[in-house]
């Protein structure tokens, strides 16, 4: 339970977290929990409490949220909100005003995709797929001026380039 | 002939290149040309760059749509999250001010999207450009007598208005139809709309409910239907209910083992390939339903 009378508040916060103005209709209605298979989860992933806590501006409360990290991505949420708030792409975007407040919060999968471009071992998976009759795939590590060309463009996201220290050697 | 970029994504061909091979032989059969796109890179997954920097993720989903556009070609793609990471994205980017800031990245790495590119479904070829009969025309074996259930790909039911491709609105069937033309009779159960629980962030964050979603779904096939096999069109899908039957009968008293077909596998071997090719990976043995292409 959050305490609102001792919870630091900040009205505007929404707007760093959403781009989408539409957050603030929700009304809590409660139908993306009601469709939402990460509301099965312990703890439960409730979106629309995390929208409330998104347009109260509880800082504090949900840096420390990991419940947005639990959905699934079915967007059956999106399908069934009738104020059009995008609910997965608010789950989306919270998890991303995380990760830029709080660089533990940077998926290590990043890094990985940045030094191979896969998060499995595409290009080295030669005897599985000979073993059922495939060759090798034109992988990007096949061709190492587009793979550079590849993790300079990454370079140039804010992800990455405000943390090249995890992404470099 | 038609023809698309093949978007294969990370766990197919590195985990399951059999569903790959189920895919590229079926679709040639069918007269789609696929090509590959050489250079592709991770769709980003959602738990990637997605959840970490837009920008980012739109970057990268535009230089796997400019690979396609370079080749004037749509993308084919089977893995249900890289049809919506990939979808989404090129839909975000209609925006063309999105679009124009998206390409600035994108310069650095010299390309460019013009947001011509688009991502299509495995399902969505198959039932809206292929079509039931042209299908039903080129099987030289059939699925006749096998009782099915399908495992629907979430990520191509919702939002239906951006990745959706179901010909009406109302309960999806493109998945059962498809199935139904090769022959197997589809059963019904009150639990097949519910998640099969194997998405990776909700797995990690709760691997009780995980499991606890793909055995419910089982003890319910069990009890209300004579099914001999599941049927999905999602890789995640696939290695998710067919890898974790055997946790599941780990101390269980009961045991799990019902096979898992992706369904451009079993349309591979409708078309006349051989089950060791197209069939050969998994975790639940399917001799009793690939031994009949033998």
């Amino acid at each position: 339970m959050i305490d609102l009378e001792q919870a630091e508040v900040i009205p505007d916060m929404w707007r760093e977290v959403f781009e989408s103005e539409d957050i603030r209709f929700c009304f809590n209605c409660g139908s993306c929990i009601s469709v939402c298979p990460a509301s099965n989860a312990d703890p439960p992933l409730l979106i629309r409490r995390l929208a409330r806590m998104v347009l109260l501006g509880l800082e504090d409360e949900l840096l420390d949220e990991d419940t947005p990290w639990s959905c699934v991505s079915c967007s059956k949420c999106e399908e069934v909100c009738p104020m059009g708030v995008r609910p997965f792409e608010l789950g989306l975007a919270i998890r991303r005003w995380q990760v830029r407040n709080d660089e533990t919060r940077i998926p290590p999968s990043l890094v990985e995709l940045y030094k191979e471009g896969y998060t499995q071992p595409v290009s080295r998976a030669l005897e599985t797929r000979a073993a059922v009759g495939l060759g090798e795939l034109p992988t990007i590590d096949k061709d190492p001026e587009l793979l550079k060309a590849y993790q300079k463009m990454l370079m140039a996201t804010d992800v990455v380039s405000n943390n090249d220290y995890m992404f470099k050697g | 002939m038609s023809k698309y970029g093949l978007f294969l994504g990370c766990n197919t061909p590195a985990l399951r290149p059999d569903v790959e091979h189920g895919i590229r032989y079926s679709m040639e059969k069918l007269g789609v040309d696929l090509v590959d796109l050489p250079g592709y890179v991770c769709c980003p997954a959602f738990g990637t760059f997605p959840s970490s920097d837009e920008y980012a993720q739109l970057a990268v989903n535009a230089w796997n749509l400019s690979l396609a556009e370079e080749q004037g070609v749509n993308l084919a793609v089977q893995c249900g999250s890289c049809y919506s990471s990939l979808r989404m994205g090129s839909h975000i980017m209609e925006e063309a001010p999105k679009r124009e800031k998206v390409n600035e990245i994108l310069a650095k790495g010299g390309k460019h999207y013009q947001g011509k590119a688009r991502p299509h479904h495995m399902l969505d070829i198959l039932y809206n450009e292929v079509g039931v009969d042209r299908i039903q025309g080129k099987l030289q074996r059939r699925l006749d007598g096998l009782r099915a259930i399908v495992q629907f790909p979430c990520h191509t039911l919702y939002p239906s208005d951006v990745v959706g491709f179901e010909p009406d609105k109302g309960p999806p069937h493109v998945l059962t139809d498809l199935l139904e033309a090769l022959g197997a009779s589809v059963e019904h159960y009150s639990l097949e709309h519910q998640c099969c629980g194997g998405a990776g962030g909700f797995h990690k964050a709760d691997s009780g409910a995980a499991h606890g979603f793909l055995k419910s779904k089982l003890d319910a096939i069990a009890a209300e239907t004579e099914a001999d096999l599941i049927v999905v069109s999602c890789i995640t899908c696939l290695m998710w209910m067919d890898n974790q039957q055997k946790t599941l009968s780990e101390g269980n008293g009961h045991s799990y083992s019902l096979p898992v077909f992706d369904l451009n596998q079993l349309l591979a071997l409708c078309l006349g390939a051989p089950p060791e090719h197209v069939a050969a990976i998994s975790t639940v043995p399917r001799e009793r339903i690939t031994d009949r292409f033998k």
